[in-house]
């Protein structure tokens, strides 16, 4: 069966919902996006945002060892602009990407300002595993008590988002996306706390 | 004539333009996020914002319910309903617990809301600081600065003129401790219903082409002043003439012979589900 570009969109997109609406909580999309029978560098889930997310209307930035190659495929695909980090609407930090790159995407995307702080970047990472194991503890709208999140990447993304958004309104929006089809997602109004294990 | 319409009424891309819009609004509680509101088989201002989305968010699977000042059978929530089932054949419901999606006019349904159901209110006049400054670009600084004067003041006048705060309906709310927000015309007895609510609320504006959004479990806090604590509409020894309820929102209503007051859930399906079960009744 293929992959939908109607109807598994919608259930990506309604569990897309349910994540940024309820921090931490982990959704898992690969029933939808696994169908995909296409080829390419990056996940499934991923590809399944792009169609999501992007179109002539929006730009995007992207971090990955084949950067180049992916940013024209996006850009065939969608109609969708690559663009500098700073102005990007979407940033993705594809699974090859390194760790200084998925720090500049936190430290160089745009946060918004207090006129418009929709105008902000989504940064979309791609990561070796998401788990709900305390790693992290989430507090914030969305949140009844405390969730717990455990991002399998390099944490100094950790400190380069809490000072990206540290002027709410203003700030970046994060979505965690792994091969196994889980999602999890951060908006900017979530406060993190690295457990001490 | 016999047009093939997309699921959902609308294309694809402009579904994708809705969908950023309320990821945006999720993010930011409160906040107005400013859309390219489409043009629908309805007038702008008949619950356009609502609907579109409505349309963005359903899916096969999806149950439907759509209230119009608490009613599921009111000529808006029917004719709304049509358009959405007609263009996605999803299934429709009265039932406020069956519902994975609730648009509604101007009433949270009595029944509590669990995580996962999403609330979708139509909002005609979303800026809350309108009725003080009719400048988009200055309200927008306004919320920039957090520069609420105006709501406090327009509160505060009611109170110097009448005793008390006046607001019927759409009593400004502060969400998140940011912005202040109109909750749409819901009466004053459903806004403490949105502070920690379980569920996604997503407030539409199609003809003024913006969308905001409580997420679950966000303070959502009613403007009051100490002396003049907020409070809901007085409902005390009000009692629903078909199935008893008390201590819910009613609809007051008068014989036209006797002309004597009586009282009815506003909530018709909360009411019908109250008749339909004989252990509450009695």
């Amino acid at each position: 069966m293929k992959f939908d570009l109607v109807h598994d969109i919608q259930k990506t997109y309604r569990s897309l919902v349910q994540a940024m609406s309820n921090p931490g909580v982990i959704v898992n999309v690969a029933q939808y996006v696994d169908k995909n029978e296409l080829e390419f560098d990056f996940y499934d889930t991923t590809f399944a945002l792009m169609y999501m997310l992007l179109d002539a209307e929006v730009s995007f930035k992207i971090y990955s060892a084949k950067a180049d190659k992916t940013s024209r495929y996006f850009t065939q695909l969608t109609h969708s602009r690559p663009q500098d980090v700073k102005a990007a609407n979407f940033i993705f930090v594809l699974s090859d990407a390194s760790e200084d790159e998925l720090q500049e995407a936190f430290t160089r995307s745009y946060e918004g300002d207090l006129i418009d702080p929709h105008k902000s970047a989504t940064i979309i990472v791609e990561t070796q595993g998401i788990t709900a194991e305390k790693s992290l503890a989430l507090k914030g709208p969305g949140i009844k008590d405390t969730n717990y999140l455990a991002i399998n990447i390099s944490e100094r993304w950790v400190v380069a988002r809490a000072e990206k958004n540290k002027e709410y309104p203003m700030g970046v929006d994060v979505i965690f996306v792994d091969q196994q089809g889980n999602m999890a997602c951060l908006p900017r109004t979530t406060q993190t706390l690295q457990v001490v294990k | 004539m016999n047009y093939e319409y997309n699921f959902g009424f609308f294309d694809e891309g402009s579904k994708r333009e809705i969908r950023r819009t309320i990821l945006k609004a999720i993010a930011i509680p409160g906040y107005q996020v400013p859309f390219a509101s489409r043009e629908m088989p309805i007038a702008r201002g008949w619950g356009t914002g609502g609907l579109q989305i409505t349309l963005s968010l359903a899916g096969k699977g999806d149950v439907l319910k759509v209230i119009d000042q608490g009613s599921d059978e009111s000529v808006n929530a029917v004719n709304i309903k049509k358009l959405v089932n007609k263009t996605t054949g999803i299934l429709e419901t009265i039932d406020t617990e069956a519902a994975t999606l609730i648009q509604s006019r101007h009433r949270i349904p009595e029944k509590y809301l669990k995580n996962g159901q999403i609330l979708v209110l139509q909002v005609p006049m979303p800026e809350p600081l309108r009725r003080v400054e009719s400048s988009e670009y200055k309200t927008k600084r306004l919320h920039a600065d957090a520069e609420y004067s105006g709501a406090w003041l327009m509160l505060f006048e009611q109170i110097v003129k009448y005793g008390s705060m006046t607001t019927g309906a759409a009593h400004p709310v502060f969400v998140h401790d940011r912005y202040v927000m109109a909750p749409s015309p819901i009466p004053k007895y459903d806004n403490p219903k949105m502070n920690h609510s379980e569920a996604l609320i997503l407030l539409g504006a199609g003809r003024e082409k913006k969308i905001y959004a409580v997420p679950p479990y966000t303070k959502v806090v009613s403007l009051a002043f100490e002396d003049h604590p907020f409070e809901v509409e007085n409902v005390e020894g009000r009692k629903c003439h078909l199935c008893g309820a008390t201590g819910i929102f009613f609809d007051e209503l008068e014989d036209d012979e006797t002309g004597e007051v009586y009282y009815q859930c506003n909530d018709s399906s909360y009411c019908l589900s109250r008749l339909n079960s004989d252990k509450e009744v009695q």
